[in-house]
């Protein structure tokens, strides 16, 4: 085809010095597709002479003065090139091949295209069509299956999160691990910096951390994921976790084609049939055997901060009615009676909280154009109203892509985007982390997945008479679906961009490029408790004029305020009228600049081949979030503020704060070149340098800049003379190979001393003063994380590239890795940031393609990727505590995987009181187990908690105008902690799992079962206290609480029908197709201790909700 | 035309260049950056521990008794530092209220201190001079708390062979730096160096409206007061006790014990005693704790026997003192000094509260004590009927003043030895559930007693002064610093 396109060149060329112009007759030229459809926006030109023409929206064209000999070059966009002879005849009808889409002929790397016959590295393109799944609403999802060796992986699918996106598993032990993401060329700035593992917390701010959210679908026409040192090499210091590059799509010349999509889909409620939780029968009869213990003891519950149907009945027994008689009797039967009533009440929360929503799509782009300027305008609405009673969100973008040519030297363009979001979820506060052993909390925590899972179903929603019926939280009246409607969370974002880019051919083999990029982006996030929302009364139980006081509620609510000079008064509020209006701003202002130098030359018939580019990048990135809290916003009543000074005297004693505003600045400046020799289409290497420069390094010039470098070459077996014979069968063969360094700063900016100024800890302002802390000390040492990795690959095509196969196997050497290490504290901080490990990882890359039949009507093609990944820290100079090791996550040991879980050795349970046994630190068998203890050698290795094996398998079957594709994912070789749901003390709140039922209940059952008893208040309870053991938490970190976290799931079976032409052309249609998705339905496999819950999803609360089963029905016309 | 263009193409790079390496020196955040006297006087408010010793050197200390099982709701991560000081065993947990914990403050404000230096010797050096003093004594002072409880106690005769800790004097650059730990010899020589330098410098009037929360010169000689007596430098403690009562009458100084108790209740008697306008208050410093919170719940601690041994059961001056135990109780036996505050949102629960480090009755004990030693009876009495004018009910100089033959009568032992008894005790009496009884303990030599219950008759272990168990422990990871960890 290069040769085929020479030769035109060449007689072009030739063409010029012919004298005069033979005279000729006209010719009407049709030209369709592969199926017989109009092609529009083909050029035809007559071969050997400047004259070219485009076809119009019927495909047809008429050209005069054609010379009967004369041949014609038919080219476009997306077909094979081809050549026909006129022979004198005055109608031609052609048809033109549409291009295969597995094998792109090139690779985008966001700096250059190179032909993928000289491509070096590993890459990965996606045509967007090809993937496209209707109904999931953001592209980074779309990845998973697709590629291999890269994970994805749903941790929540709350509209705006993004999913854990690995490519070739983790390279770095603390630091970010996510790919960079290019538009365009352009680098996509995170508007919040979430790492991986914050995407798992379930803040609000999460709902920030897709960077793709605002990007819709329709727009892009490729992703091009590099995964090696090689592929991503020119990305230097920030691409050692690969870069996905994306490119839009652009306009065409020819008439205007304007395109529709709309999805509708019907998002499905859980059901409790898939999770293990209680029914309420059960549930009660847990609760009676915590009555008889002392763990559920009405009297005290009147006035605990959190209780159900026993503080209710607590109540009821002391408080009689106006005519001296209690609602129920204290007797055993009449509290029994009352209690029964409850057995059978089987609340179904997920039926409350959630809904069979429909969320719809449109989308809608208009191309057009002509040979010297085209453009493509793109808008799309998305509304979701909502999955659960809480949440719902609409989003709107817009996108304009405008190119020119004014002269065959000069090209430039324009790319205008924008976005608009609104947002709405449950009322999430932040959650907040004990730093010493890491447990999570979170207040007035409304998550309605949480909350479904969490909560008992003996707990009625309403009264009888269709009230609301109150439990008590925050020693508060409390009803998650009153509550969900008086306490919210909205998040609006705008987002716009402008990219421009430049290209001028200097000479015919120098050309020069320019892209630069202005992204403005700002989000608001607004946190509204109503006054009557449970988290504003909170602020006022127990206060002496609200009602419902009691001393105890006074002395035991947090919320309440103590003056430290008044110490007889009672608490009060500091809430007493309305609510709250918290607000966080978020800013970001991005720009980037780059200009780079290509050469291209070839000699000797293009025997040699040359590319070089030389090129220079800036990059600025401001980020600020400001955040206040509005006190006593009365929202009931005209909104006006009703602020109570003792609010703002409890905050200046308690050092609080009530606004505060953060920036953050990141410049980086890059040089890079890369070179790049062809040898008869057959041998090329290529090498790329780069420096990177930050200023998150602080202001010394100590590791401010760092190199980077790749050398790579691919050898194009099947050009060689000896694969001749084999053509029938390879059709093509490609072996390759890179080595190189790249980078990425880790999370660590204390190169210099990091000092802080704060208020000291002191009660009374009178003492108080502006200190100055070290935030961190001063550490010279510290450097990029920087890895060097291996790869080796081949990419073979089989009877005429029906066949493709993929095959890339890779070594990585991370080191200089930063990690938090505990030090002795001599220096003056204890946790110190450090390039502290190593790791190596390595793994193999399969993509298998098949064309298993390809006929005219009918079709199956198959492909199938796998992604094998094994890290391991060869090098870790901190030792690790058990507590890091048994979370959630697991943690880091040297030895082991980049995050390996590790679980306290069960030992069976205590016969007598049945709390659970544990190979403790020390080695000896004890409920008692020291979580910071350094003595690691006892625990259990579960296995690594991120995936070994990830990967998809996609089928399409085509049957004339039907098809069907079915996408299965899968992963396998992890392990994960199951849900923590073990305690000491049960409250009559909490739903437990199925389980339980199996629990350990009189002495002589720990021979028949591992659950653990529910504990005896006061005599196991009183033996614990004295070995300060925690044994019912310790069991949730056991290895009884591991299961596999292998999975495989249908994640989309897609039946699409091409409406018929006939019909089309009726209503004045090009084209059009419907189709029916079903997403997410069937966990095809998963283990059964996880009882269908999502082995993916981490139930964090606060806005973590699972990815949901959707059905959807798309529609897609073309004009 | 296109000559020009390539002549900008070329220049380009070259103008970048020179532009990037500013554009790079831009500070990623809104961190501070000190370039005046007045920060360095804020970062020095960072440069004192913000821990306290107190919840381990207590129940370490002859204070404790084994009370019997406390309540369910004692935070239990204190209970077992509690527990495991009051048996003699590693604390095992590193969060606040540990020894490690107070280790680090230590060394947190020892680095604070040693950074502080670093702006103060400066050309401008004559400006920074109030400055230096307080870095150094503050130095001095985290030095010296370390040293007492994790290296032997100073004894002139093996000093010089004893390990000390490590004594750090400039900021560290690199994360895995080692240390030495020096010998307490060497530990105590860079104490009275940095101290004796420091009190030389220092200006009270930097110190703005929080003096009590700094080394004063007053708060710097009662630190030299305490630092004397432990080197068994009496002469000096003299002197600078003195320094710190100046011309004043101490007994105007001292808490007046009888007053407070008789005029003020439980809650105000707390606010009143770590008080800044408390005048016996010589320095105060604030720390995260749930000790105050949870002090008189602990299993181990000041009970019944201790009740009856120390407090209820007579003393020298033959009258009572003014203290009252509180609690309804012996379960949970405590004196009102702590007042304990949130810090940060509610929900939180951070736990805060305000800690004496030195107070007049502390430096009024070590005169009398340090006049003992040198033979100055009458001094040496004069200042324990200091104390004992505010602390005992129905004063009457004629029937409680202590004097050389009373106390021998009730000490039966020489008369030196007989007035330091008496002004142990006082201090004892003072700052009892305070955690400073242990540092006499450690620095006499006191064997301490484990009893079953709080009987105080069937006895179940003794820690003589050459236990190994009387040094604390060093953090695990100390090991990795180079350094050497304590016998066991």
């Amino acid at each position: 085809m290069r040769l085929a396109r020479l030769t035109a060149f060449f007689l072009l060329v030739l063409g010029l010095y012919v004298s005069g112009q033979p005279t000729g007759q006209a010719v009407a030229v049709h030209v369709t597709d592969d199926n017989g459809q109009p092609l529009a926006g083909i050029t035809v030109q007559i071969k050997g002479t400047p004259r070219k023409y485009v076809t119009n929206a019927a495909g047809e064209l008429t050209i005069n003065n054609v010379p009967p000999g004369a041949v014609l070059i038919f080219t476009g966009v997306n077909v094979e090139e081809m050549e026909m002879a006129v022979g004198g005849k005055t109608e031609l009808t052609t048809r033109l091949k549409t291009k295969v889409a597995a094998l792109e002929d090139a690779v985008v790397t966001g700096f250059q295209r190179i032909d993928r016959k000289k491509f070096t590295g590993a890459a990965v393109t996606i045509k967007a069509d090809s993937i496209k799944i209707d109904g999931v609403n953001d592209i980074s999802r779309m990845l998973e299956g697709r590629a291999a060796g890269v994970s994805i992986q749903n941790v929540s699918g709350t509209f705006g999160t993004a999913p854990k996106v690995r490519i070739r598993g983790a390279t770095s032990i603390s630091g970010e691990n996510k790919p960079l993401w290019v538009i365009d060329g352009v680098v996509l700035e995170d508007i919040v910096n979430v790492s991986n593992e914050q995407l798992t917390s379930g803040d609000a701010s999460t709902l920030l951390g897709s960077s793709v959210a605002g990007l819709n679908i329709n727009d892009v026409e490729t992703f091009d994921i590099l995964k090696d040192a090689s592929a991503a090499a020119l990305y230097g210091a920030r691409a050692m976790n690969g870069v996905i590059v994306i490119t839009t799509k652009k306009g065409k010349a020819g008439v205007p084609r304007v395109n529709y999509t709309g999805t509708f889909g019907l998002q499905l409620r859980p059901s409790y049939s898939t999770y293990d939780i209680m029914n309420s029968a059960d549930q009660m009869s847990v609760n009676a055997e915590m009555e008889r213990k002392f763990n559920l003891f009405y009297p005290t519950m009147v006035n605990a901060q959190n209780s159900g149907v026993y503080g209710e009945l607590g109540k009821l027994l002391q408080t009689p009615n106006a005519n001296g008689i209690f609602a129920v009797q204290n007797t055993p039967e009449a509290r029994q009676a009352w209690l029964m009533k409850y057995a059978n009440v089987n609340t179904d929360w997920f039926k409350l909280l959630f809904k069979n929503s429909v969320n719809q799509t449109h989308s809608l782009s208009i191309s057009s154009g002509n040979e010297k300027a085209t453009t493509y305008l793109s808008t799309s609405y998305y509304n979701d109203p909502g999955w659960t009673v809480a949440d719902n969100v609409k989003s709107y973008t817009i996108t304009l892509n405008q190119t020119y040519t004014p002269s065959n030297r000069l090209t430039f363009g324009f790319l205008v985007g924008g976005n608009v979001r609104q947002q709405q979820i449950s009322g999430t506060e932040n959650r907040s982390t004990d730093p010493v052993i890491g447990v999570y909390s979170r207040d007035f925590d409304i998550n309605p997945f949480t909350y479904a899972l969490t909560t008992t179903r003996t707990l009625p929603a309403f009264n009888d008479d269709g009230s609301y019926n109150f439990s008590t939280r925050n020693y508060t009246p409390f009803n998650i679906l009153y509550e969900l409607k008086n306490n919210s969370t909205h998040l609006n974002v705008l987002d716009g961009k402008i990219q421009g880019r430049l290209s001028y051919k200097i000479t015919p083999f120098l050309s020069y490029d320019f892209i630069g990029g202005l992204r403005y982006a700002k989000t608001t996030e607004e946190h509204n408790v109503l006054d009557n929302s449970n988290e504003a009364n909170a602020y006022r139980s127990g206060d002496p004029n609200y009602p419902g006081y009691t001393s105890i509620i006074n002395e035991n609510n947090k919320f309440l305020y103590q003056d430290p000079t008044l110490p007889f008064n009672q608490a009060v509020s500091v809430l007493p009228y309305g609510g709250f209006y918290k607000r966080t701003d978020r800013t970001l202002s991005n720009y980037s600049v780059r200009n780079q130098l290509n050469f291209n030359q070839s000699f000797d018939d293009r025997k040699h081949q040359i590319t070089a580019l030389l090129g220079q990048e800036y990059i600025s990135t401001n980020r600020q979030t400001s955040s206040d809290v509005g006190v006593g916003y009365q929202w009931n009543t005209g909104g006006t503020p009703f602020v109570d000074y003792v609010y703002f005297k409890q905050l200046t004693q308690t050092n609080g704060v009530y606004y505060g505003m953060l920036n953050e600045y990141n410049r980086n400046a890059a040089y890079y070149a890369n070179v790049q020799y062809t040898y008869n289409n057959r041998y090329t290497i290529m090498g790329t340098a780069r420096t990177d420069g930050s200023n998150l390094m602080g202001n010394t010039t100590r590791n401010r800049y760092l190199p980077t470098w790749t050398v790579a070459g691919v050898w194009n077996v099947d050009q060689e003379k000896f694969m001749e014979p084999l053509q029938a069968v390879i059709s093509h063969l490609m072996l390759k190979s890179s080595y190189g360094l790249n980078a990425s700063i880790g999370n660590a900016i204390n190169s210099t001393t990091i000092l802080k100024s704060a208020i000291t800890n002191r009660q009374y302002q009178s003492d108080q003063q502006t200190a100055i802390n070290i935030q961190d000390l001063q550490n010279l040492d510290l450097t990029w994380e920087k890895k060097y990795e291996f790869n080796v690959g081949t990419d073979i095509g089989l009877w005429n590239d029906r066949v493709n196969l993929i095959v890339d196997y890779y070594r990585r050497r991370s080191f200089d890795l930063v990690g938090l290490v505990r030090t002795a504290g001599i220096g003056g901080e204890v946790n110190q940031f450090a390039n502290y490990a190593n790791m190596n990882s390595h793994g193999l890359d399969i993509s298998l393609t098949g064309k298993i039949l390809q006929e005219r009507d009918y079709g199956i093609t198959s492909t199938f990727n796998f992604g094998w990944n094994i890290t391991k820290i060869t090098n870790l100079r901190n030792n690790p505590n058990i507590w890091s090791l048994v979370g959630e996550g697991g943690g880091a040991q040297q030895g082991f995987p980049v995050r390996g879980l590790f679980s306290i050795a069960n030992r069976g349970l205590d016969p007598y009181y049945g709390f659970p046994l544990f190979l403790n630190d020390s080695g000896i068998v004890s409920p008692q187990v020291n979580l910071s203890s350094l003595n690691t050698s006892h625990l259990k290795y579960e296995g690594p908690s991120d995936p070994t094996i990830t990967g998809g398998w996609s089928n399409t079957f085509r049957y004339g105008a039907f098809s069907l594709n079915m996408l299965i994912t899968y992963q396998a070789g992890n392990k994960i902690r199951l849900r923590p749901v073990y305690t000491s003390i049960y409250s009559d709140l909490d739903a437990l799992p199925n389980e339980f039922k199996r629990r350990f209940e009189l002495p002589g059952d720990q021979k028949l079962t591992n659950i653990p008893s529910v504990q005896m208040f006061s005599q196991a309870g009183y033996i614990l206290q004295q070995e300060s053991a925690f044994p019912y938490n310790n069991y949730n970190y056991s290895s009884d609480r591991v299961a596999d976290g292998g999975f495989v799931r249908l994640k989309a079976a897609t039946f699409s029908y091409q409406l018929p032409s006939q019909l089309l052309a009726k209503a004045g249609m090009k084209s059009g197709s419907l189709s029916v998705v079903a997403n997410n339905l069937w966990l095809i496999y998963s283990d059964s201790r996880l009882h269908g819950q999502d082995p993916e999803f981490y139930a964090t609360g606060g806005a973590a909700l699972p990815v949901n089963k959707q059905v959807t029905v798309a529609l897609r016309l073309g004009l | 035309m296109k000559k020009i263009f390539h002549y900008i193409l070329l220049l380009t790079p070259a103008v970048y260049l020179s532009a990037c390496n500013k554009q790079l020196g831009k500070l990623p955040d809104n961190r501070a950056v000190i370039t005046n006297v007045d920060q360095v006087t804020q970062l020095l408010t960072s440069a004192y521990p913000h821990a306290i010793y107190a919840p381990f050197t207590e129940p370490m200390s002859d204070n404790s008794e084994d009370k019997g099982a406390a309540p369910a709701t004692a935070d239990p991560e204190s209970y077992q530092i509690n527990s495991q000081a009051y048996r003699f065993q590693d604390v095992t947990t590193v969060r606040f209220d540990s020894p490690t914990a107070y280790w680090d403050s230590c060394y947190r404000a020892i680095a604070t201190a040693n950074l502080a230096l670093t702006y103060c010797n400066g050309p401008d050096s004559a400006n920074f001079a109030a400055q230096k003093g307080e870095a150094l004594v503050c130095r001095a002072y985290a030095h010296f708390m370390l040293v007492c409880l994790f290296a032997k106690p100073y004894n002139p005769s093996t000093a010089a062979t004893d390990l000390g800790i490590p004594y750090v004097t400039a900021p560290q650059t690199s994360v895995f730096q080692k240390y030495t730990r020096g010998t307490v010899a060497s530990v105590y020589a860079n104490i009275e160096s940095d101290l004796t330098r420091g009190l030389a410098l220092i200006q009270d009037k930097i110190y703005g409206t929080a003096p009590k929360f700094h080394f004063t010169q007053q708060a710097a000689h009662a630190f030299a007061s305490r630092f004397y007596l432990f080197k068994g430098d009496y002469n000096q403690v003299i002197a600078h006790s003195s320094a710190v009562f100046g011309t004043a009458d101490p007994a105007t100084l001292i808490r007046d014990q009888v007053t407070l108790y008789n005029t003020l209740q439980y809650q105000q008697l707390t606010v009143n005693y770590v008080s800044s306008t408390n005048n016996a208050n010589i320095l105060l410093q604030e720390a995260q704790s749930n000790y105050f919170d949870n002090y008189a719940s602990y299993r181990y601690g000041y009970g019944l026997g201790t009740y009856n041994n120390v407090i209820n059961g007579g003393n020298v001056t033959h009258g009572s003192y003014a203290v009252i135990t509180y609690g309804a109780t012996p379960q949970v036996f405590n004196f009102p000094k702590w007042s304990p505050y949130n810090v940060g949102p509610a929900s939180n629960n951070i736990r805060y509260g305000l800690f004496p480090l030195f107070s007049m009755e502390e430096v009024l004990m070590n005169r009398a004590e340090a006049y003992a030693w040198v033979g100055n009876y009458d001094a040496a009495v004069a200042d324990l009927n200091a104390w004992v004018s505010k602390n005992i009910n129905n004063y009457n100089p004629a029937t409680n003043n202590v004097s050389v033959a009373s106390a021998d009568a009730w000490y039966q032992t020489p008369d030196n030895i007989s007035l330091i008894l008496a002004a142990l005790d006082f201090k004892r009496v003072t700052y009892m559930q305070e955690g400073l009884r242990w540092f006499d303990n450690i620095r006499l030599g006191f064997t301490i007693y484990r009893f079953a219950g709080s009987d105080f008759n069937t006895l179940v272990d003794s820690i003589s002064p050459s236990d190994k168990r009387r040094v604390l422990q060093l953090p695990a990871e100390a090991v990795a610093a180079g350094l050497e960890l304590n016998p066991r």
